[in-house]
């Protein structure tokens, strides 16, 4: 337990005092939070409004937990293999699964700070959301499906890119990419539809869709997300992504050969 | 026992050989130095010992262990600066207080301890961020010192830093190897090797010679050089310096002459004496003694600093 929670504090306290990390993962997605409530919300009636606000809020949070696991999350493995740490870790009498369980705890605490902030945000600005007790509990749930996908990605960027700025450019381009083409960004019915249905198969645009759909309302989202296909698909895919990283940090992260 | 013994090791990295036979024993509490230029396996035999990386063929053994088994007493200190410079230097030694399961309590009392043994106390609370290059490489040793460890092994830890910060590093070491901890030093300065009881030598993957700095200027017949400046150079003067034993060579130079001799101590000594007892007057007298790097380049006819150049 020492080990993890070591392993959990450093990481922790670099994500916090590392400047560009605070400004991508949570400054960001409050910029356009705050542009997209303002200049997005167009001509739509003005009792929809509030929840037009708190969709854009839900889809920044969704990429607010994104950056955190595509970027900072390798960030910490590629520069810690760098400049020799895993090295020295290596050499120590502990364990690489401790030191796994620690920096994906402490990836996972600046996810939820992040999100908080940005939804803090959200609400400051206008956004309102809809939902029951129960709803909440199920988008947290999504929230879960999310940075369990983003930090499996993380985790296979930062053990197959050896290099510190391409592992970081990599997990940002993916974060970035994914989802301009998985409707992140843009009305899903705008999408053409080999798009929509990346969207409905990528798990962290389904899961923002969910998240939308229990709390800004059904008439934020296209198509109908919490279906039993739909959510078992995303609930699979988000664990498999990240069973394949924990495997491959675990295997290849620590092998310096 | 040895504290670290190694035998026949024999690593590969594709085609390439990199470890090639070597043989490699180190006693208890004994400071060894492994010098060699860049890409002579030296780190990689260092990460074997220090069970980083794993041996094709060959035998490791620390304190009789396999390095996995052994890792609790090795500690490893690689050629990258690893503290974290966003945390302070009583934060990363807390990290790996905590790594190696001590309790805060413990923590933080061990911490104290290795901060002032390697003289980090006043600057504890300050980010790595701020701390010169000798500065970090103390604290990254003293990561590497906690009890238990037996065997402290360091690669290259003063490439980059200034003269000052390497006596400094260096007088940090000696307090360390009195505690009765065996020290492997990787490095391709000549000068830092001559600091340890033996220096083994590696070139291409192969041990090419072992011994105490002195066995090996000795064996490989490396000379002193003493320079005499003379006000004015004559028969006379050269008629004194070649009275000395058939040992020493004599040459003249711009200057004055130059002296080659394989007991420079003596020789300086008598020519001092003979030249003022002769009434001629000296201008300036000095003497170089050979360094390991003229050892390595007698041996391989390559010198280190172009090798890792």
């Amino acid at each position: 337990m020492r080990e993890i929670s070591a392993a959990y504090t450093k990481t922790i306290k670099e994500l916090l005092r590392e400047k560009a990390a605070l400004f991508w993962t949570i400054a960001w997605p409050i910029i356009w939070v705050l542009i997209g409530s303002f200049s997005f919300t167009g001509s739509a009636p003005q009792e929809v409004i509030p929840y037009i606000k708190g969709s854009i809020a839900i889809s920044m949070m969704v990429f607010a937990l994104m950056i955190a696991g595509m970027s900072n999350l390798p960030a910490s493995i590629a520069g810690d293999r760098a400049n020799g740490l895993l090295a020295k870790l290596k050499s120590m009498p502990i364990k690489a699964y401790k030191d796994f369980v620690g920096r994906i705890s402490a990836v996972i605490t600046l996810s939820l700070l992040a999100a908080a902030l940005v939804i803090v945000v959200g609400i400051a600005v206008g956004a309102r959301f809809t939902g029951s007790g129960l709803g909440i509990i199920q988008a947290i749930g999504f929230v879960f499906l999310v940075i369990c996908a983003s930090a499996g990605v993380g985790l296979m960027a930062g053990t197959l890119i050896k290099n510190l700025q391409g592992a970081i450019m990599t997990g940002v381009g993916i974060a970035v990419i994914t989802s301009a083409i998985s409707g992140l960004f843009a009305p899903y019915e705008v999408l053409p539809v080999p798009l929509q249905i990346f969207s409905r198969v990528y798990p962290i645009s389904s899961a923002q869709a969910s998240i939308v759909h229990l709390l800004a309302g059904s008439d934020m989202v296209a198509y109908n997300p919490l279906t039993y296909g739909q959510i078992t698909l995303s609930v699979a895919l988000s664990f498999l992504i990240l069973l394949v990283g924990t495997v491959l940090y675990s295997r290849l992260g620590w092998r310096l050969d | 026992m040895f504290a670290i013994h190694v035998e026949n090791l024999i690593k590969t990295y594709g085609r390439r050989r990199v470890l090639d036979g070597v043989n490699l024993d180190v006693r208890e509490s004994e400071f060894y130095a492994l010098m060699g230029p860049n890409g002579s396996g030296k780190t990689t035999l260092a990460s074997i010992i220090a069970a980083v990386k794993t041996q094709d063929s060959g035998i490791v053994e620390v304190y009789g262990s396999k390095p996995a088994q052994a890792k609790e007493f090795i500690g490893y200190v690689p050629q990258e600066n690893f503290s974290s410079p966003k945390l302070s230097g009583r934060e990363n030694l807390m990290y790996f207080a905590n790594l190696l399961g001590h309790s805060r309590k413990q923590a933080n009392h061990l911490v104290d301890e290795m901060l002032q043994s390697v003289g980090l106390s006043e600057e504890a609370d300050k980010r790595v961020a701020k701390y010169s290059g000798g500065m970090r490489k103390k604290l990254e040793v003293a990561t590497a010192i906690f009890p238990g460890i037996k065997v402290l092994i360091l690669d290259e830890p003063t490439t980059g830093l200034d003269p000052a910060a390497r006596r400094s590093f260096f007088s940090m070491i000696q307090e360390i190897m009195d505690r009765k901890t065996s020290i492997i030093l990787i490095t391709h300065i000549g000068s830092d090797a001559e600091l340890a009881s033996r220096v083994g030598l590696i070139d291409s993957g192969k041990m090419i010679a072992e011994g105490t700095p002195d066995e090996l200027k000795r064996k490989h017949a490396i000379e002193d050089v003493i320079t005499v400046e003379m006000a004015v150079k004559t028969d006379s003067v050269l008629t004194v310096l070649k009275g000395f034993s058939i040992d020493e060579r004599v040459a003249e130079s711009e200057a004055g002459y130059k002296i080659y001799s394989r007991n420079g101590d003596r020789v300086l000594a008598d020519v001092v004496r003979s030249l003022d007892q002769a009434g001629h007057k000296v201008l300036r007298i000095e003497m170089a003694r050979p360094s390991l790097e003229d050892v390595f380049f007698r041996l391989t006819e390559k010198h280190l600093q172009e090798a890792t150049g």
